[in-house]
């Protein structure tokens, strides 16, 4: 495991397991993710790494016969614990869909959803998170002149910043992004990139990729997962030039996966 | 900045995470609460049903005490407003009997070739049309039915009762014919010639399609002389159940139909079956369960329908002779109920009112162990698929 | 099998299939053609100048002096007619015998007929019943009278194997070489001076009460009737209907108690309409007495029960197509279960869950059977909002089959019944309709 000085780690999981029914999804897994970094997590499909990131705001909890073993702490606090309240969980823990998914409502609405369930409701405000979402998500100039308008009739590229804008107007620490960038095109996925450098250092970023290119340009620190288990986690750069292990490397050149 | 702050203050979010014991208790009371107030609201209409059977049985439990079931289930004698009243439901079971069967044997071909028709041969531009043609049929009201047949179809069968019996035979059997002949003869030619002689061929074809032209003019002139004494009567009733039975027959069943799958059909035409062949050997049987249930359901929509026997059966409480003789007038266990109970009415807890409810319970039961039935179906067909 | 025979099979086995459809709406336009035809009539007919006699004595509509000026035009032109009845009338007193029975019981039967056509002619409008103040209000219910003026109806018995076959003679026959014998060509002559038949628009058939149990006016009482029933079970149902789908749809699983409340559900919707009515009386009526006997109030509460199945199914199945990226998205934020379904499914659904309502609508309005028991009366007066607690009503259905099989002249109001069944029809498919058109939109969202 490798230390990063100054960084203090913000998320722990210690042997942690995830089951659906008797199915190990997640195996015993331990690591440590850094306050304020770019972590990606990647893997070939079924490899266990959208679990283990739906666990962190217990997303998992909405599929049926779905459990978890094992610890993870938040800043030292377990996740699993009886009496975590997993409302207060998920405004501290954001998420980033694989699929754009906007409310069939108004842009406006859309980022103002979470703000006003926790509570603001003073309209002026409102339109100050909202204006700061989309302005973080750089959106804001696309659409400030149609804050009224349905948000499904955005791009697909600028729906998903404005699935981002919506995660952060709830100010959360984590953002989980679960591969945000696999149905769009190039162009958006360029854009998406730059958005998550922009926002490194803001928030403690976790994000799922497919794509290996992606995790090296945008991470900090890197997490391979294979048949549920973690692999190897270190440094990106160290993972894409100098894996430890064999078959970290056998995934990144290309031959399974 | 914001941001840096919003870094900062991470310093405590572990212990906010975590819920004091009130607050706990308070939320675990809420959801407690909320769910049981769900779940008792999502069980109305398990209490409706069981306050259905409770109510309907209880009072029909008075009849059966007074009058035994021998009488009830056993006599055609229904005489219910005599000085010594029988009440033999016999002929009124029998009715109700006759007229979904001869609803049930008109809708379910129809029926059933219909959703075949939807499913697998129309093109999606016409099925766009024929969709709302169906929730339409399904749509307008039992006593419009009820009142078409009562004052445009009854008269018609009356006056011209042969012909449009003809002419709907024809319609029916001519297809019919035409298609036995071609498969008739072609059986018989490749039992007599293995090798494949044209001449044969047509020879056969024409005399097996000249037989069939001789016996369905038979049949027409039989049909055609019919004469019907009244127009309301079982038949009436049974057409127009017909009808009405169709759109729940033809919905389910191309459910059932479709859920049974592209590959299926797939592997049966690569195998250079035909359409049809893939229709009947492969994917009705794949679905059969399905189009049991939608038979099934068909055929509880014709017993349970009220307004159409009330009046178009004729409501004569007796056996038809022979029994299967859809030209004469019957009375069926719905139209006894309403027909009834305006006058039962005034003698709540008499015999005659306590009989109805006896009626009622055994259509009940009917509908309820049908309805198991084609649920079993109908889940059946869900896993095959 | 050849392979000519097989092509030959296929080909008419999906003749068939298209034969089965043709047949299907060949049936709806057999069904809907004679009722929207005839439906029609109710309110757009020839109306004759006893119509607009009866309009301005009973609703004081119309122009009056016009009206009475066609009356006496109309009156001058029945002069004849009148002149020749007195001197026959007169003639008879003084008659034989044999002329007086030959004729007396005729002529009475003449008189009778022809005041069911023209009316009384000292208009008295004290009698008790309005139907015996006016003629025909209608021309071609005037034809059918006129007809049975002219003609002597008798049937034929001579075959006994047969049923009696109808025959009709011509009454100048009957009274030929009497005083009378011209009246008959008079009439035919001159009937429409006497009536007066001029297109009428009567579109305030749908918003008049009727008169001397549908003889004259409008069917608005069972336009309110129906309204009643149908919005009040849609009131009880949909609450329930849609909890239960939520319950159903976002937190059952598939536990025993789950497929058990499945197999109710469906059960209840597979309960015969009528078992629902007589449920109705023996529950809401006989013993919990939400009302004395029949209210309107007892015919929602049943009605309910028998849409329920319908929201609640129709309801799930709106509520599973909501997509799971919705849920996902508000959860993810922090939002609790319950003000997810709130805020993001339901009005998600809320399109499926509309045109599920507008279907059950459309079913409550048109059923029968469960109302005759708990709601419904053959005549009555448009109830006030208040009155629902405790009054029966009239309603289309039940009307349609009371004024079609119960009514004491069935065939003088077939155009009553008619246009009661238009009505009914018209709106039940204007509700589908419209369901139809939210379907459309919703694939249409959906798709982008």
């Amino acid at each position: 495991m490798v230390e990063f000085p100054g960084k203090k780690d913000l998320l722990t999981a210690e042997n942690f397991s995830v089951f659906y029914g008797s199915n190990e999804a997640v195996r015993r897994v331990s690591l440590d993710i850094p306050e304020g970094l770019v972590t990606s997590i990647i893997g070939p499909s079924g490899c266990g790494k959208s679990t283990f990131l739906r666990a962190v705001n217990r997303m998992n909890d909405l599929i049926p016969r779905c459990r978890a073993e094992g610890a993870l702490r938040l800043d030292g606090q377990d996740l699993y614990e009886q009496g975590v309240d997993v409302v207060m969980l998920r405004k501290t823990v954001g998420m980033v869909f694989q699929k754009p998914n906007p409310f069939p409502k108004s842009i406006f609405d859309n980022i103002s959803f979470g703000p006003r369930i926790h509570g603001l409701r003073d309209r002026s405000k409102l339109a100050a998170v909202v204006e700061k979402s989309l302005r973080q998500a750089a959106l804001w100039d696309e659409v400030k002149d149609r804050l009224g308008d349905n948000a499904l009739g955005l791009s697909g590229g600028q729906q998903q910043r404005l699935c981002i804008a919506r995660a952060i107007a709830v100010k959360p620490k984590i953002l989980l992004m679960d591969e945000p960038a696999s149905a769009l095109d190039p162009a958006s996925t360029s854009r998406i990139e730059d958005l998550i450098a922009e926002l490194r250092g803001k928030y403690t970023i976790l994000i799922v990729t497919h794509n290996m290119q992606q995790a090296a340009r945008v991470s900090d620190l890197t997490a391979f997962f294979y048949e549920g288990n973690l692999i190897e986690f270190d440094e990106t750069s160290r993972i894409f030039t100098k894996p430890r292990e064999k078959r970290t490397e056998d995934y990144i050149t290309g031959r399974f996966g | 900045m914001a941001e840096h702050e919003n870094i900062k203050q991470t310093a405590n979010i572990g212990s906010r995470l975590l819920m004091g014991a009130r607050e706990r208790r308070l939320r675990l009371i809420g959801s407690r609460i909320g769910h049981t107030v769900l779940i008792a609201i999502a069980s109305s209409s398990l209490v409706a049903l069981l306050f259905i059977f409770y109510f309907i049985i209880r009072d029909a439990v008075p009849f059966f005490r007074a009058e035994g079931f021998r009488e009830f289930f056993l006599s055609t004698g229904w005489y219910p407003s005599r000085e010594n009243p029988e009440f033999g439901a016999l002929a009124i079971f029998l009715g109700s009997a006759l007229v979904t069967l001869g609803a049930v044997a008109f809708s379910v071909p129809v029926g059933v070739m219909a959703s075949l028709c939807l499913s697998d041969i129309l093109p999606f531009s016409i099925r766009q049309v024929v969709k709302p043609v169906i929730e339409m049929l399904a749509a307008i009201p039992s006593v419009v039915y009820g009142f078409f047949a009562l004052i445009v179809f009854a008269p018609a069968l009356q006056q011209k009762g042969g012909s449009i019996l003809a002419a709907g035979a024809m319609i029916v059997l001519v297809p019919l014919a035409a298609i036995a002949v071609i498969v008739a003869g072609d059986l018989i030619c490749n039992y007599i010639a293995k090798k494949n002689d044209r001449a044969v061929r047509a020879a056969v074809t024409a005399g097996l399609a000249l037989s069939a032209v001789f016996i369905l003019y038979r049949i027409y002139g039989v049909i055609d002389g019919l004469r019907i004494e009244s127009g309301t009567n079982a038949l009436n009733a049974s057409v127009i159940l017909g009808i009405m039975a169709l759109p729940t027959i033809v919905s389910v069943s191309e459910d059932a139909l479709n859920s049974a799958g592209r590959e299926l059909r797939e592997g049966s035409y690569a195998l250079g079956a035909t359409r049809a062949e893939t229709l009947v050997k492969v994917v009705m049987p794949a679905a059969k369960s399905g189009i049991v249930a939608a038979v099934i359901l068909g055929v509880m929509r014709a017993i349970g329908e009220t307004m159409v026997v009330w009046m178009a059966s004729g409501n004569a409480a007796r056996i038809p002779s022979p029994w299967f003789n859809l030209l004469e007038p019957v009375r069926t266990l719905t139209a006894t109920i309403a027909g009834d109970m305006g006058e039962a009415d005034h003698v709540t807890g008499s015999a005659r009112y306590h009989v109805l409810f006896a009626m009622a319970a055994s259509l009940l039961a009917i509908a309820f162990i049908s309805n198991l039935i084609s649920e079993i179906m109908v889940r059946k067909s869900r896993k095959g698929a | 099998m050849e392979i000519g025979t097989r092509k030959i099979l296929d080909r008419s086995f999906s003749s068939v299939g298209m034969f089965a459809i043709v047949l299907m709406a060949v049936s709806l336009v057999i069904l809907l053609q004679p009722v929207i035809i005839r439906g029609f009539g109710a309110f757009a007919f020839r109306g004759t100048v006893e119509f607009r006699e009866m309009m301005l004595d009973r609703f004081g509509r119309g122009d009056e002096n016009g009206i009475r000026k066609e009356t006496a035009e109309a009156e001058l032109a029945r002069r004849p007619v009148y002149e020749l009845v007195e001197v026959f009338e007169s003639e008879l007193m003084d008659a034989d015998p044999d002329f007086k029975t030959k004729y007396r019981s005729e002529f009475r039967d003449l008189k009778v007929r022809l005041e069911e056509l023209l009316g009384p002619r000292v208009r008295d409008s004290d009698k008790a019943l309005p139907r015996k103040c006016y003629g025909q209000t209608r021309w071609d219910r005037a034809g059918k009278k006129l007809h049975d003026v002219l003609y002597i109806e008798s049937y034929d018995y001579s075959d006994p194997s047969k049923m009696g076959t109808r025959i009709f003679s011509p009454r100048a026959d009957y009274f030929k070489g009497t005083s009378l014998e011209p009246l008959f060509d008079i009439l035919e002559r001159d009937i429409e001076g006497m009536m007066k038949p001029r297109p009428t628009l009567y579109w305030r058939f749908f918003f008049d009460e009727s008169i001397d149990s549908h003889f004259f006016g409008g069917i608005w009482p069972e336009m309110l009737g129906t309204f009643y029933l149908s919005l009040g079970a849609m009131l009880f149902a949909i609450p329930f209907g849609i909890i239960t789908a939520i319950y159903l749809a976002e937190y059952s699983g598939t536990g025993r108690f789950v497929s058990l409340l499945r197999t109710c559900i469906s059960s209840l919707a597979g309960v015969p309409s009528i078992v629902f009515g007589l449920f109705g009386l023996a529950f809401f009526i006989n013993t919990v007495h939400v009302s004395d006997s029949k209210s309107v109030l007892a015919g929602s509460l049943t009605l309910a029960l028998l849409i329920l199945p319908t929201i609640i199914r129709a309801s799930e199945e709106a509520i599973i197509a909501v997509p799971r990226g919705y849920k996902e998205a508000s959860m993810s934020v922090g939002a609790s279960k319950w003000h997810t379904i709130i805020a993001v499914i339901l009005p998600a659904a809320m399109p499926g869950i509309l045109t599920s309502m507008i279907i059950s609508l459309g079913r409550a309005a048109g059923e029968t059977a469960p109302i005759i028991f708990t709601a419904a009366v053959s005549v009555g007066k448009p109830l006030g909002l208040l009155q629902v607690f405790n009054q029966p009503t009239p309603a289309l259905p039940w009307n349609i089959y009371n004024l079609a099989t119960e009514h004491e002249a069935v065939d003088e109001i077939r155009h009553i019944q008619y246009g009661m069944v238009f009505t009914l029809v018209l709106m039940v498919l204007m509700l589908n309709l419209a369901a139809i058109l939210i379907r459309a939109r919703i694939t249409k969202r959906l798709r982008g």
